[in-house]
């Protein structure tokens, strides 16, 4: 198809982002701070505690069972020490994402939540240090559908309708109309923000795990957590089928059926209670 | 555990999960209703609480499984597929029990 959005374009348009009028404002904001190659833990923590409101947003995020971190944490600077600088980011930019999630896409807010619940379970299956950092890539996996949605809502709703009628993914339906697909949109952001490389790498290739070269396991944790909550069919990802899995990202998780069980059940109870929380 | 609104609240039920509103905790897991605090909870403007027990699904079982069966139409050949279906299908039947 010749007129495809240009990849140039596109990647500067979405760039741009906090030009755009319709972007929430927190959003904005938060996006313009972290531009700032410099910021450190304690200025994103001394901003967080200046809003009210974004602090109460992020210690309920913090304290629900969606997320499942340590103990109780009833203040910013406890949670900053906690978890760190990179998960703290990723949370900042989650409650503001939350806001245009449920804007453009209804369903998409629960299958990230979905997927931030199963990626967590299966870090810490395997035994991975901090499984924090990686339910933060999954709650972020899809903002580049947020931004898509956001910036070109006609042509992406003839993208989710396009593969509503012809039971293809989301990501494949994309792909005839956008020269880059929500996984490299996403990618863009996250590097524009100075997220760290395993962030940046799950979200570009959480489609292609094989191709993830720094973060391999941490890719194919979000690449399956991605499969098991569409298979389960929780919130709506833009599309209603469940891609195939990547053999090698599944053989390099190895879950037995007791470990799938398992995960299914959290996430039932983790995302029927998440939608009070936020 | 299911979200029980507050119409159908009555005595005798257990919180699944603290009842908190901004970070303070109201009541506790594990709560035991009484008359006082479901009125209480009926002041507060909120639309339901979590039980303990099993949960309520919003589709029949039947329905559930047919859209189980339409989101793997295309992928049931490929490696692994089959098998994930079956423990999600398994997982879908035990919430109906």
């Amino acid at each position: 198809m010749s007129d495809k959005i240009d990849i140039r374009m596109l990647r500067s348009n979405v760039e741009s982002i906090n030009a755009l009028p319709t972007v929430p404002s927190t959003l904005r904001r938060i996006s313009i701070m972290m531009e700032k190659q410099s910021i450190g833990l304690e200025e994103l923590g001394r901003l967080i505690s200046n809003d009210p409101a974004l602090t109460a947003k992020i210690l309920r995020m913090i304290n629900s069972a969606a997320y499942g971190f340590p103990g109780r944490i009833s203040s910013v600077s406890h949670a900053t020490m906690l978890l760190g600088l990179s998960v703290i980011k990723g949370l900042l930019i989650g409650v503001s994402v939350f806001e245009l999630m449920e804007k453009t896409m209804i369903g998409l807010w629960e299958h990230s939540l979905g997927c931030t619940v199963v990626a967590r379970m299966i870090a810490q299956k395997k035994g991975l240090k901090e499984p924090e950092e990686v339910s933060v890539c999954g709650l972020l996996h899809d903002i580049g559908k947020a931004v898509l949605m956001l910036q070109y809502a006609d042509v992406y709703n003839k993208a989710m309708q396009e593969a509503e009628k012809t039971g293809i993914t989301i990501h494949e339906a994309e792909a005839g109309y956008f020269m880059a697909t929500h996984a490299e949109v996403g990618h863009w952001l996250v590097q524009k923000w100075h997220f760290p490389m395993h962030l940046v790498e799950t979200i570009r290739y959480h489609h292609r795990p094989n191709l993830s070269k720094q973060s391999p396991m941490e890719t194919a944790i979000v690449h399956v957590a991605d499969v098991l909550v569409r298979a389960k069919g929780v919130g709506y990802p833009g599309d209603l089928v469940v891609p195939s899995v990547h053999p090698a990202a599944w053989e390099m998780l190895d879950l037995s059926e007791n470990d799938i069980g398992d995960i299914l059940r959290n996430l039932e109870d983790a995302t029927s209670s998440a939608r009070e929380t936020i | 555990m299911p979200k029980v609104s507050v119409e159908d609240l009555k005595t005798g039920m257990k919180l699944a999960k603290p009842l908190s509103r901004g970070n303070m905790v109201l009541l506790g897991e594990g709560t035991v209703l009484n008359e006082t605090w479901i009125a209480r909870i009926g002041d507060m403007g909120i639309d339901g609480i979590f039980v303990d027990g099993p949960s309520e699904q919003p589709i029949p079982k039947q329905e559930a499984i047919r859209q189980l069966d339409e989101r793997f139409r295309n992928v049931l050949s490929e490696p692994y597929m089959e098998r994930i279906k079956k423990i999600v299908k398994e997982h879908i039947e035990g919430l109906y029990v």
